[in-house]
């Protein structure tokens, strides 16, 4: 097969594969909600999924001291005492992955007191592992055809 | 140059640096008072001198997590202490005293533990006569077990207690409200033609009887903010802080007491009926004064007033009886 050719397609593929607009399935919305305990220095659970469109409510219970929670993209904060349970509902209409942290200093190791929300399918980590393969892929190929 | 300019160099120089000096000199000699956890050492320093009438300036800061700074039985709102940042209070006293001053944001297993007192000299305006509390003049043992001798299947309802006790004319002083358990009410209730729920129902409708929506409500508040971390936001003693108490067991009492002989106790159980119907109001009133010697339960009757602790009563026995909303 002519290199160039063949090069090309790889090269169209690859394009394909960052930017070919998915099969969407609207996934209807729902109510979700999650009950995260706090205590120094970590959240449990500390990962949530949800859908893009999704009304998200946080109950957020404290075990020790005040805790926050702070959704980073969404700018929104609840604040819990130990005894008191804070809740926090809002509708999740940003897509990706969002950093959530503490926002009430909770002693000395609070600024590692992070986890992390993430709405919809993170589309970027499996096209980037598409491009990863082809990438490998083409090189094979070059390296046979020089060879 | 001339005599008037160099004079007015000089007042103008003076004027200046006294504007800025003088507020920064008084604010300097304010004292700053530390909050840590109580496990590592509390308010610093922990007694205040103050005198009556005189405004007392205090600088708050913490050195650790969020901590609160209210008096106890004064009508302020809670400063809020934050890490990093300098809150500044002033206080007036009209009565000399000893007031008890403590942290209102749970700041950790020990966070009661926190407080302090502010010595106020000086001469009473108008002295009151100190009567002792209904348990002392009662002489009830609060230590001693107290339990119903019988409960009754589910929530007694005051819904259902509101038309017996109207048709049979049964009725509850306010005296012998606070005297009295609901058990002792109901045993009393024998020699009506209620059956057993239909007299724990007049139970439930004399306790609401007894209260107002709005007693409930402030001591719903006050429960969530004083009582619910150990005790549950449900009563069921499953607060955050059980399982912990649980373990720490002496270690936690003996940080800050040395005393070897107490252990700590899971906070009890308001959902419990045979302890809660066999408690009369005058004995959770003396608990709550007191506090539980040898548990982790604070001694409150330097921090609540007494209006407060019978709200907070009235509150605490909602978990037993189904009121009307």
């Amino acid at each position: 097969m002519n290199p160039r050719l063949s090069l090309l397609l790889i090269g169209l593929a690859g394009l394909a594969v960052a930017f070919a607009p998915l099969p969407v399935q609207p996934i209807a919305p729902q109510e979700r909600t999650f009950e995260i305990d706090a205590r120094q220095y970590a959240y449990s659970p500390s990962e949530l999924q949800v859908n893009h469109g999704d009304t998200v409510t946080i109950q957020l219970v404290s075990t020790d001291v005040v805790h926050g929670l702070y959704i980073d993209g969404y700018d929104i904060s609840v604040e819990a005492d130990p005894g008191q349970t804070a809740s926090l509902t809002f509708i999740a209409n940003k897509s990706g992955s969002f950093r959530f942290r503490c926002n009430v200093t909770c002693g000395a190791m609070h600024p590692f007191m992070i986890g992390k929300l993430n709405v919809g399918i993170d589309n970027w980590l499996y096209r980037s592992i598409g491009l990863a393969t082809l990438a490998i892929f083409g090189t094979v190929i070059s390296m046979r055809q020089k060879a | 140059m001339k005599r008037s300019e160099l004079l007015s160099r000089i007042i103008v120089t003076v004027a200046i640096v006294g504007a800025i000096g003088a507020p920064l000199y008084f604010w300097s000699r304010t004292p700053l008072i530390h909050a840590r956890m109580a496990e590592n050492g509390g308010w610093s320093p922990d007694v205040i001198q103050a005198e009556v009438g005189q405004p007392l300036h205090l600088r708050f800061t913490s050195d650790d997590v969020v901590h609160g700074f209210a008096v106890g039985q004064m009508d302020m709102p809670s400063v809020d202490v934050l890490p990093g940042k300098v809150a500044d209070i002033s206080l007036t006293f009209d009565e000399p005293g000893i007031y008890t001053f403590y942290c209102t944001r749970w700041c950790g297993l020990n966070h009661w533990r926190m407080r302090g007192t502010i010595e106020v000299a000086g001469a009473s305006t108008s002295p009151k006569p100190v009567s002792p509390p209904l348990y002392v003049s009662l002489n009830l043992d609060i230590d001693a077990p107290h339990d119903a001798l019988f409960i009754p299947d589910g929530k007694p309802s005051a819904v259902n207690g509101q038309s017996l006790a109207m048709s049979s004319s049964i009725s509850l002083s306010q005296e012998d409200y606070f005297t009295q358990s609901p058990y002792q009410v109901f045993d009393e209730l024998k020699g009506t033609s209620l059956t057993d729920e239909q007299r724990w129902d007049a139970v439930a409708y004399l306790w609401q009887s007894n209260t107002t929506p709005e007693s409930l409500a402030n001591g719903k508040q006050l429960y969530a903010q004083n009582c619910a971390a150990c005790h549950g936001e449900n009563g069921a003693g499953d607060g955050v802080f059980a399982n912990d108490l649980n373990e720490a067991g002496e270690a936690s009492m003996q940080t800050m007491t040395g005393a070897h002989d107490m252990v700590m106790q899971t906070p009890v159980d308001f959902t419990d009926p045979t302890r809660m119907l066999g408690a009369s109001p005058a004995l959770l009133q003396g608990k709550i004064l007191r506090g539980g010697m040898g548990t982790g339960m604070p001694m409150w009757g330097v921090i609540f007033t007494e209006e407060q602790i019978w709200d907070l009563i009235a509150y605490i026995y909602s978990f037993q009886f189904e009121y009307t909303k």
